[in-house]
């Protein structure tokens, strides 16, 4: 039904709160092969596991973070901003991105 | 059987407060404190509807939101469950499923018609001939279903609320009210539900309130928050429990999750056992003793307990003549009732009420008859694991309890009472405040010496009462035997389906609807697990219940859907526009003026001399930081490293795909500061979009959605200049503010930022200023503009004006599909910047060249094409109209259409096409109007 996430700003809130953006992609800039485009454009992992998204905080602070989530169980290991990737737990559960 | 007992302490009526409900038209007494049900039965009325399928009269059954028996329209509202809802004064009551009354329903005759229906008679019967299934199902479609559906709107407010808590207590029994009192004592946040409307849960009924009222009081003096009359029904992901009540769902969110969802009685299955005056224990008590109505006179009680003991002594202290008929061998009584050991009721006789059953010994075939206007049955219960087992939790069979109990539970999910097996009330307390201590432990909540008192309750808690003795199954007789009493599922027709092969209970389920109805399987489920067990030939414990979803109870459409509202946004200047006589119409969503005359009378007025339009909507973005350009730069496939302080561009955003976005105006109005524009109904879209990207590339800068910050008014017409001047002491002529300028200067003594653009076609003045200016504004340009004839405009004079320019509407005249080069956009597109959203794509979409254009197109004005009429050759689709106006400038129609990129050249003829009208068109590249834009630049 929901679950809470954490955004870096503003603490644990209704998943209601937040837009998703989907899971992270590379982006295929100039000089990428025409696999590499569509590959970017229409292709996702789709992960049955952890996996590394976008969200933005829509009714909130509107800061866009990342999030990772499981997305068998909705449970949220981490959120933070991009470009503050925390060091990879050693702890982490196994089938961590 | 009518009328009130004698008054008697701790009873739910006031009998100072008397109010009347209409019943079917006829006045019904009732006391503050009554159910409807309770008023009835003391008002005499024993059926209290007609059943699903065969059209039995059916009474009173369980007193308690539990069975279907009592369902009503009450106050138009269909399936509302009498039994346990509240007395209004002046409350509209009527029986449900019958005509022409409940009292003589002629569809009873179907009751003899019963083997026309075999189980799984939908899959059976009407398959053959196929014809004949038209003529039957409308009459099926009318027999079918539960009551009316009310034809009016409902209006009823109704919230979502989150709440939030460490412990919440599911289910106000003595064993939850224990939990919530011991967690909320011990300092954890604490909210308890409780569907009924006074919590206690099965000891409401008893005529000893000690335990109750002492719980009941120490739960509301512990600081636990008791929300009465709020059912859970579901536990989700989260997990978050959802509940109706409060006038709407409660979704609720705790660290610790302790169930105490009790049991519910379940009756036994013998022939006509769902006569009316065949009841449970529960029921009887509460008529008895918090209604103070007696529903029989003379009473038999089927029962293996004490359970039954305690209602026989209720009955007979109220002053029924009573007989228990007990299933134990040497049972007996020790104060002086009558019992008869070693027995079970072979089958029940009456009509329109039980009027005598047959006991004997199980598995003979005939026995005593008794004369008797009252069956109860007492102490059979399922434990109400459904809301449990959504957390994940394990069941498994128990023997002594005869139920499938949990085993295994989640983490910090919690247990207690008789859905964890307790059968004696001390000890369903003691693992209701064993759980709430545990519970408030774990949340950092443990109290000073908490670890010696969970010692002791642990102790109690472990009491588990005696062995459970189910009736046994009674194998002939006359008369239908009741499985599931909201389906009519009997259990001949379970033991047919069984034998045909569906011989578990999922798949019993399915074929023959038991457990379907409105009650979900809590009258049923122990029934038709035992009689699935028999029927395949395996043991009970071998036959799991089915799979538990929600909702657990009924809910309303409405309160899952919540409060009907719709967003609504109007400018600062919207009252004035409704003062003027504006047509509004919907803008995403916002309410703007669709005109003020005429259309015509105002594109006439912007064309020949001035107007004024409320462009306070457009979405309006300032973009500031070092990296400002940077980022527009990557944005937009547009250059802007080279745009001049106090200039506009305009622009389009593409997106990876090369696909248009949105466009608008970019003004620099500072080296590192600009100030863009969107169209209004993208704003939002557009605002996560960029700050998506600004998050991902991290630039140093900041991006601010000023729409609601900033009203805006788009002044235009040959005479615009002249107006400006009246508005402001700035020099405005063509060389101060030059076309495609920003110039920021005061208007009407606001300070504001003037756009020298011009959607419409002509001189014209885009003026954005703080919105709380927006009447004081607006009417200075009116006032100023008088002279010169100025009209204010609405939305579908700006699109004929822009139509005639060409100018396009994105998501109008394009779709997910459309690149820049082929709506006549290439020159923006400057491919030698190193990278901005779109670029990799556009570089295929350029070598490839488009194979669709975005052309103008006029034809004759007899005819409008409506937007998304069809371009045909020779008969076959090529294309679509996306707009279309009459214009006057042009004398003709006026439009844009999407044609194979070969035709996109000056008079290549087309054919427009929509339904049975089509007209000759003529491709037009350059706009109908003002070619070469020298109004624009004047």
């Amino acid at each position: 039904m929901t679950f809470l996430i954490t955004c870096p700003n503003c603490g644990p809130r209704e998943a209601l709160e937040f837009s998703y953006g989907g899971e992270i992609t590379r982006r295929a800039g100039p000089g990428s092969s025409s696999a590499e485009l569509t590959g970017y454009l229409f292709f996702r992992e789709n992960a049955n596991g952890w996996q590394t998204e976008w969200w933005l905080h829509r009714d909130g602070c509107r800061m866009w973070f990342l999030a990772e989530r499981h997305t068998f169980t909705n449970e949220i290991r981490r959120t933070y901003p991009p470009g503050s990737e925390p060091p990879v737990d050693a702890q982490a559960p196994e089938g961590a991105a | 059987m009518s009328g009130r007992l004698p008054a008697r302490p701790g009873e739910a009526i006031d009998r100072g407060r008397p109010l009347t409900i209409d019943f079917e038209g006829r006045r019904a007494p009732a006391f503050e404190g009554d159910t409807v049900g309770s008023a009835l039965a003391a008002a005499g009325v024993t059926i209290t509807g007609r059943s699903f399928k065969y059209h039995r009269p059916r009474g009173l059954m369980c007193m308690t939101g539990a069975c279907p028996n009592c369902l009503m329209q009450i106050d138009g509202i269909p399936n509302v469950r009498s039994c346990t809802e509240p007395v209004r004064e002046g409350m509209r009551v009527e029986r449900q499923n019958a005509w022409p009354s409940v009292d003589r329903d002629v569809h009873g005759v179907l009751d003899s018609f019963s083997f026309m229906m075999p189980p799984g008679f939908y899959y059976k019967v009407f398959q053959r001939p196929r014809w004949a299934w038209s003529k039957v199902e409308p009459i099926i479609r009318k027999q079918a279903g539960l009551g009316k559906v009310p034809r009016t709107e409902d209006h009823e407010p109704r919230e979502v609320v989150n709440l939030h808590a460490d412990v919440a207590v599911i289910g106000g029994g003595l064993a939850g009210l224990a939990a919530a009192a011991e967690a909320a004592a011990a300092g954890a946040s604490t909210v308890l539900l409780e569907q009924r409307r006074e919590a206690g849960g099965r000891a409401l009924g008893s005529a000893d309130d000690v335990d109750r009222a002492r719980l009941v009081a120490e739960a509301e003096a512990s600081g636990a928050r008791i929300l009465l009359g709020t059912a859970a029904f579901g536990v989700f992901d989260g997990p978050v429990v959802a509940a109706v009540g409060g006038g709407g769902l409660q979704r609720i969110r705790a660290r610790h999750l302790v169930f105490a969802t009790g049991a519910v009685e379940q009756p036994a299955v013998f022939p006509n056992n769902d006569l009316p005056g065949v009841m449970l224990s529960s029921a009887v008590e509460l008529l008895v003793n918090r209604f103070r109505v007696l529903p029989g006179r003379r009473a038999v009680v089927l029962t293996s307990n004490q359970d039954g003991y305690r209602a026989a002594r209720t009955l007979r202290d109220a002053g029924a003549d009573v007989f228990v008929v007990d299933l134990r061998a040497g049972a007996g009584s020790a104060d002086g009732l009558r019992v008869i050991p070693g027995s079970t009721i072979l089958s029940a006789k009456g009509r329109r009420g039980v009027t005598a059953v047959s006991v004997g010994a199980p598995g003979s075939a005939t026995g005593q008859s008794i004369p008797c206007d009252l069956v109860v049955l007492a102490g059979f219960s399922a434990p109400s694991t459904n809301l449990l087992a959504m957390t994940g939790a394990k069941l498994g069979f128990d023997d002594d309890a005869q139920a499938f109990l949990p085993v295994e539970l989640p983490p910090d999910v919690h247990a207690v009472g008789a859905v964890a097996g307790a059968r004696t009330v001390q000890g369903a307390i003691a693992q209701g405040r064993l759980a709430g201590l545990e519970a408030a432990a774990a949340v950092g909540q443990e109290p000073p010496g908490a670890a010696g008192r969970m010692e002791v309750l642990r102790a109690q808690a472990a009491e588990r009462g005696d062995p459970v003795v189910l009736p046994p199954e009674v194998a002939t007789g006359e008369g239908k035997q009741f499985a599931c009493l909201c389906m009519d599922v009997t259990s001949k027709e379970l033991k047919a389906a069984a034998a045909e092969g569906f011989d578990s209970m999922e798949l019993l389920k399915r074929y023959t609807t038991v457990s379907m109805g409105p009650c979900q399987g809590k009258a049923c489920m122990l029934s038709a697990q035992r009689l699935c067990a028999r029927a395949a030939g395996s043991s009970f414990a071998e036959t799991r219940p089915t799979t538990a979803r929600p909702p657990w109870t009924p809910v309303e459409l409405g309160a899952l859907a919540g409060w009907r509202r719709t967003p609504r946004k109007e400018t600062t200047i919207h009252d004035l526009h409704a003062d003027s006589g504006a047509t509004f119409m919907w803008a995403g969503d916002w309410r703007r003026p669709h005109h003020f005359a005429t259309p015509e009378q105002e594109v006439e007025a912007v064309r020949h001399r001035v107007g004024v339009i409320d462009v306070s909507t457009l979405g309006k973005f300032r973009v500031k930081g070092p990296e400002a350009v940077e980022l527009l730069e990557r944005l937009y496939p547009n250059r802007f490293g080279d745009l001049a302080v106090g200039r506009v561009r305009y622009g389009a955003m593409l997106n990876d795909e090369g696909v248009i976005l949105d466009d608008g105006a970019v003004c620099r109005v500072g080296d590192d500061e600009f100030f863009v524009t969107v169209t209004t109904g993208n704003t939002a879209a557009l605002e996560r979009w960029i700050t998506w990207w600004l998050a991902d590339w991290r630039l140093d800068v900041r991006v601010l959605n000023v729409t609601g910050a900033f009203a805006a008014l788009n002044l235009a017409g040959p005479d615009s200049r002249k107006v400006m001047s009246v508005l402001t002491d700035a020099d405005v002529s063509s060389e101060a503010v030059k076309y495609m300028s920003a110039s920021s200067f005061e208007v009407a003594g606001v300070p504001s930022l003037v756009l020298r653009i011009g959607f419409v076609g002509e001189l014209g003045y885009e003026i954005h200023f703080p919105s709380m200016y927006g009447e004081h504004v607006w009417r200075a340009v009116m006032e100023a503009g008088r002279p010169f004839g100025i009209v204010p405009f609405g939305l579908e004079a700006q699109r004929v004006l822009r139509l005639e320019k060409q100018h396009i509407l994105v998501g109008q005249d394009t779709d997910a599909e459309s690149d820049p080069f082929e709506v006549g956009l290439g020159w923006m597109v400057k491919a030698d910047k190193p990278d901005f959203l779109g670029r990799r794509a556009l570089e295929d979409l350029a070598e490839a060249g488009p194979k669709e254009r975005l052309v103008g197109f006029t034809c004759d004005p007899s005819w409008l094409p409506p937007e998304g009429a069809s371009v045909v050759h020779e008969g076959v689709w090529v294309g679509r109209v996306t707009s279309a106006r009459r214009s006057a400038a042009a004398r003709s129609v006026v439009g844009l259409a999407w044609v194979p990129a070969g035709w996109a050249e000056d008079d290549t003829e087309i054919e427009i096409q929509f339904g049975g009208a089509h007209a000759k068109a003529k491709v037009a590249l350059k706009p109908f109007y003002d070619p070469e834009g020298a109004r624009l630049r004047s």
